[in-house]
């Protein structure tokens, strides 16, 4: 599938998602088996709720006091021997980067998997200054490769078929293989292995920041984060504000519901705590360690309509849940984040005019809060949404022009009753198979990709009428 | 661009602007951690036999390997089966104070070649060396300092004499534990975690602590589990009935 960018509006974007027949099955079922193992894992796991409701409230109590625990974080890095870098925007993160890899003489970094250096465009901005970045999250590879962007937060090529990676690993290790997942994951064991031993650099997000300890913490499966901050001699690590917690105490509340949301695993295969270099007395990781704290709109909404937006841990399980992403998949969105959490994410870091449409990709039937282990009100912020990019006349203007008249009928019961007595009579030539398509004029585009049932033969106020 | 006292400062105005929120708190550390520590290792003194149940039973679950050693002695014989299995010829280990038993002896003498690391061995010179060593070594023995039940996972602290590299590069990771390092919760490992960083200059040589629970693994290709994509693709568990020589006592 070819990945339709941002030129493209977000219905086209949305039709070309659901024409793509792999597109379709691979999203069935990859969803389905991620929503499987989550409800399998909170099942045998009594404690789960508790603990959601604990996770929750830690988020909520370091936000009420988040400026505390960055300058704490920031303390106890230093304190280590490691440097902390402040990033208002996104350009000042990807500058920071640069600037050290310029001064560093690094040509090549190796990356694990980070939403927050998706977010911020550090690859383009790496090639661009001459520096090879190498994703080494085996679906971030294959991405990578292929010249595309991740489709989901924690599996990011579930778009790809076993026989386009044979392609495109085939392509990276000069020689054909089999399209068969095990040999391709060992060709790209030993294509990866050379690039973490010969990388200058080491670029991590971060799962948490421990502001106590001054800790990071990387959640990975492959080892591919253990790599980065192991071989290379310079470790950066990319975090949003929002990731800091302030105690272990607390870290391991988080721990217990994570991977349980991401994967249905306990534990991912690593979770790995770094505090800053290499320490005296160790032989092994690396000579400095830098920490780049983004802000890039995050701090406006400490005080905003997207507060509880802040607590997201990034687990992809609303994704996985919601009726919208299910049949467009990730690419569809156009942004860094896709999904319930991702709307709202992104409207935080590129403003209401990025979500003008994606606003409305949301059934709001509550699935995505059902299964947040933060309880993330999603469907109660993108209401919120909706209203204020309403407000901002940031919608179409047809559809501001059909929502206004609704409403006048809402408030009126003397109109409602008309317009339901005339939309009776009116409705005819567009309903086909007991369901009202293609309607004309101002409702044309809403109904272009949506069917609706028709007025009744007798409406309910009706017939409660003849009941009363 | 922002300094840090311009960044905290917008992030300070905010905090203050912000409609008081639910009233919430983070979780309660222990007060004094290190009596916590000690009240968490006194309780598995006496639930240990559970707690070593209950993580084979979850080790095997996510694919580890176990075995059970009656003594130390019979531990090397243990890791030379490992490697008769794998046909391996070269082995990498945890210095043996750090450890708590010389590996060198008896699988140097059955024809492994074997590599260590001591805990005053540091420096570019060795690191160099030490690198190409765990990289193509074919089996990596670490000791364990936390072994939890409850997801059957093994907690490494790195630090002088214990690379972080051991558990990682090679293909086969072997890790060797006695009863004196189960615990049962990640609520435990918690308080060991708040004691090991209440004075980490006494405690810690190392940056980094690994939780490892089972193999390296992904999924990444149309959601088929491979094992071994860049960490081990087997991981083996050597609970050992008597005690360790280690380091720090306990």
């Amino acid at each position: 599938m070819s990945e339709p960018g941002l030129a493209t509006p977000f219905p086209d974007r949305a039709s070309a998602a659901l024409r793509d027949r792999f597109l379709q099955e691979a999203l069935g079922i990859a969803t389905t088996k991620f929503i499987g193992l989550r409800r399998e894992a909170f099942g045998e796991f009594p404690a789960g709720d508790a603990l959601r409701d604990q996770a929750r409230a830690i988020k909520e109590a370091t936000l009420q006091h988040l400026d505390v625990h960055l300058d704490r974080l920031a303390d106890n890095v230093e304190r280590l021997g490691g440097r902390v870098h402040w990033a208002d925007t996104a350009e000042d993160a990807r500058e920071i980067v640069l600037r050290l890899c310029r001064d560093k003489g690094v040509r090549m970094a190796v990356k694990s998997k980070s939403m927050a250096t998706e977010e911020i465009d550090l690859n383009e901005a790496l090639e661009a200054a001459g520096v090879t970045p190498v994703e080494t999250d085996l679906g971030e590879y294959i991405i990578q490769l292929a010249h595309e962007r991740p489709s989901h937060i924690i599996a990011p090529a579930i778009h790809k078929t076993k026989g386009q990676v044979a392609e495109l690993i085939s392509a990276a290790a000069a020689r054909p293989l089999a399209a068969d997942p095990e040999v391709l994951t060992a060709a790209a064991r030993v294509l990866l292995r050379e690039k973490f031993l010969q990388a200058d650099m080491g670029i991590t997000g971060a799962n948490f920041a421990v502001a106590e300890t001054g800790t990071v913490v990387l959640v990975t499966n492959e080892g591919n984060g253990r790599m980065v901050t192991t071989l290379p001699r310079i470790h950066v690590a990319v975090m949003g504000i929002e990731k800091v917690i302030p105690s272990m105490t607390d870290l391991m509340v988080f721990l217990a519901i994570l991977a349980r949301s991401a994967t249905g695993q306990k534990l991912s295969s690593y979770t790995t705590l770094v505090r800053g270099p290499r320490q005296p007395g160790e032989l092994e990781g690396p000579d400095e360690f830098h920490l780049v704290l983004i802000d890039s709109g995050r701090s406006k909404q400490i005080a905003g309509p997207l507060r509880e937006a802040l607590y997201c841990l990034r687990c992809g399980a609303c994704l996985n849940v919601c009726p919208v992403y299910r049949q467009i998949g990730g690419h569809a969105y156009g942004y860094t984040y896709p999904g319930p959490i991702g709307i709202l994410l992104t409207a935080m870091l590129k403003g209401d005019h990025a979500v003008k449409d994606l606003a409305h990709a949301s059934s709001l039937c509550g699935a995505c809060k059902d299964v947040c282990p933060v309880r993330i009100d999603i469907p109660k912020m993108l209401v919120e949404l909706r209203e204020h990019v309403d407000r901002a006349r940031i919608a179409p203007a047809s559809e501001r022009h059909v929502f206004r008249l609704f409403r006048r009928l809402l408030q009126s019961p003397a109109a409602f009753a008309l317009a339901a007595r005339a939309g009776r009579i009116a409705q005819r030539p567009f309903v086909r198979n007991g369901r009202l398509r293609r309607l004309p004029l101002l409702f044309g585009r809403w109904t272009a990709t949506r069917d609706l049932p028709p007025i009744a033969a007798r409406t309910f106020r009706e017939r409660w009428k003849d009941l009363a | 661009m922002a300094t840090r006292a311009e960044f905290l400062r917008r992030i300070r105005t905010e905090v203050g602007k912000a409609a008081p929120g639910f009233a919430a708190t983070t979780a309660a550390r222990p007060e004094r951690p290190a009596e916590a520590a000690e009240a968490v290792w006194r309780q598995m003194a006496e639930r240990w036999p559970e707690a070593l149940e209950r993580f084979q039973h979850e080790f095997e679950r996510v694919a580890g390997v176990f075995h059970r050693a009656r003594s130390v002695a019979d531990v090397p014989g243990v890791i030379l089966a490992i490697a008769r299995a794998k046909s391996a010829r070269s082995v990498v280990t945890w210095g043996a104070a750090s450890l708590g038993l010389d590996l060198a002896p008896s699988l140097g003498s059955a024809g492994l070649d074997v590599a260590s690391i001591a805990p005053g061995d540091v420096g570019d010179g060795v690191r160099t060396r030490h690198r190409g060593e765990a990289a193509s070594a074919d089996i990596g023995v670490t000791g364990v300092d936390i072994a939890l039940a409850e997801t059957g996972t093994m907690i490494l602290v790195s630090g002088a004499g214990r690379p972080r590299s051991t558990s990682l590069l090679p293909p086969t990771h072997v890790a060797v534990f006695d009863r004196r390092r189960l615990v049962e919760s990640l609520e435990q490992v918690g308080v060991l975690l708040e004691a090991l960083h209440a004075d980490p200059a006494r405690t810690m040589s190392g940056a980094v602590i690994n939780f490892i629970t089972g193999p390296s693994r992904t999924a990444d290709i149309e959601l088929t589990l491979t094992r071994g994509v860049h960490g081990p693709k087997e991981v083996h568990a050597v609970f050992v009935e008597e005690p360790l020589g280690r380091e720090g006592g306990r």
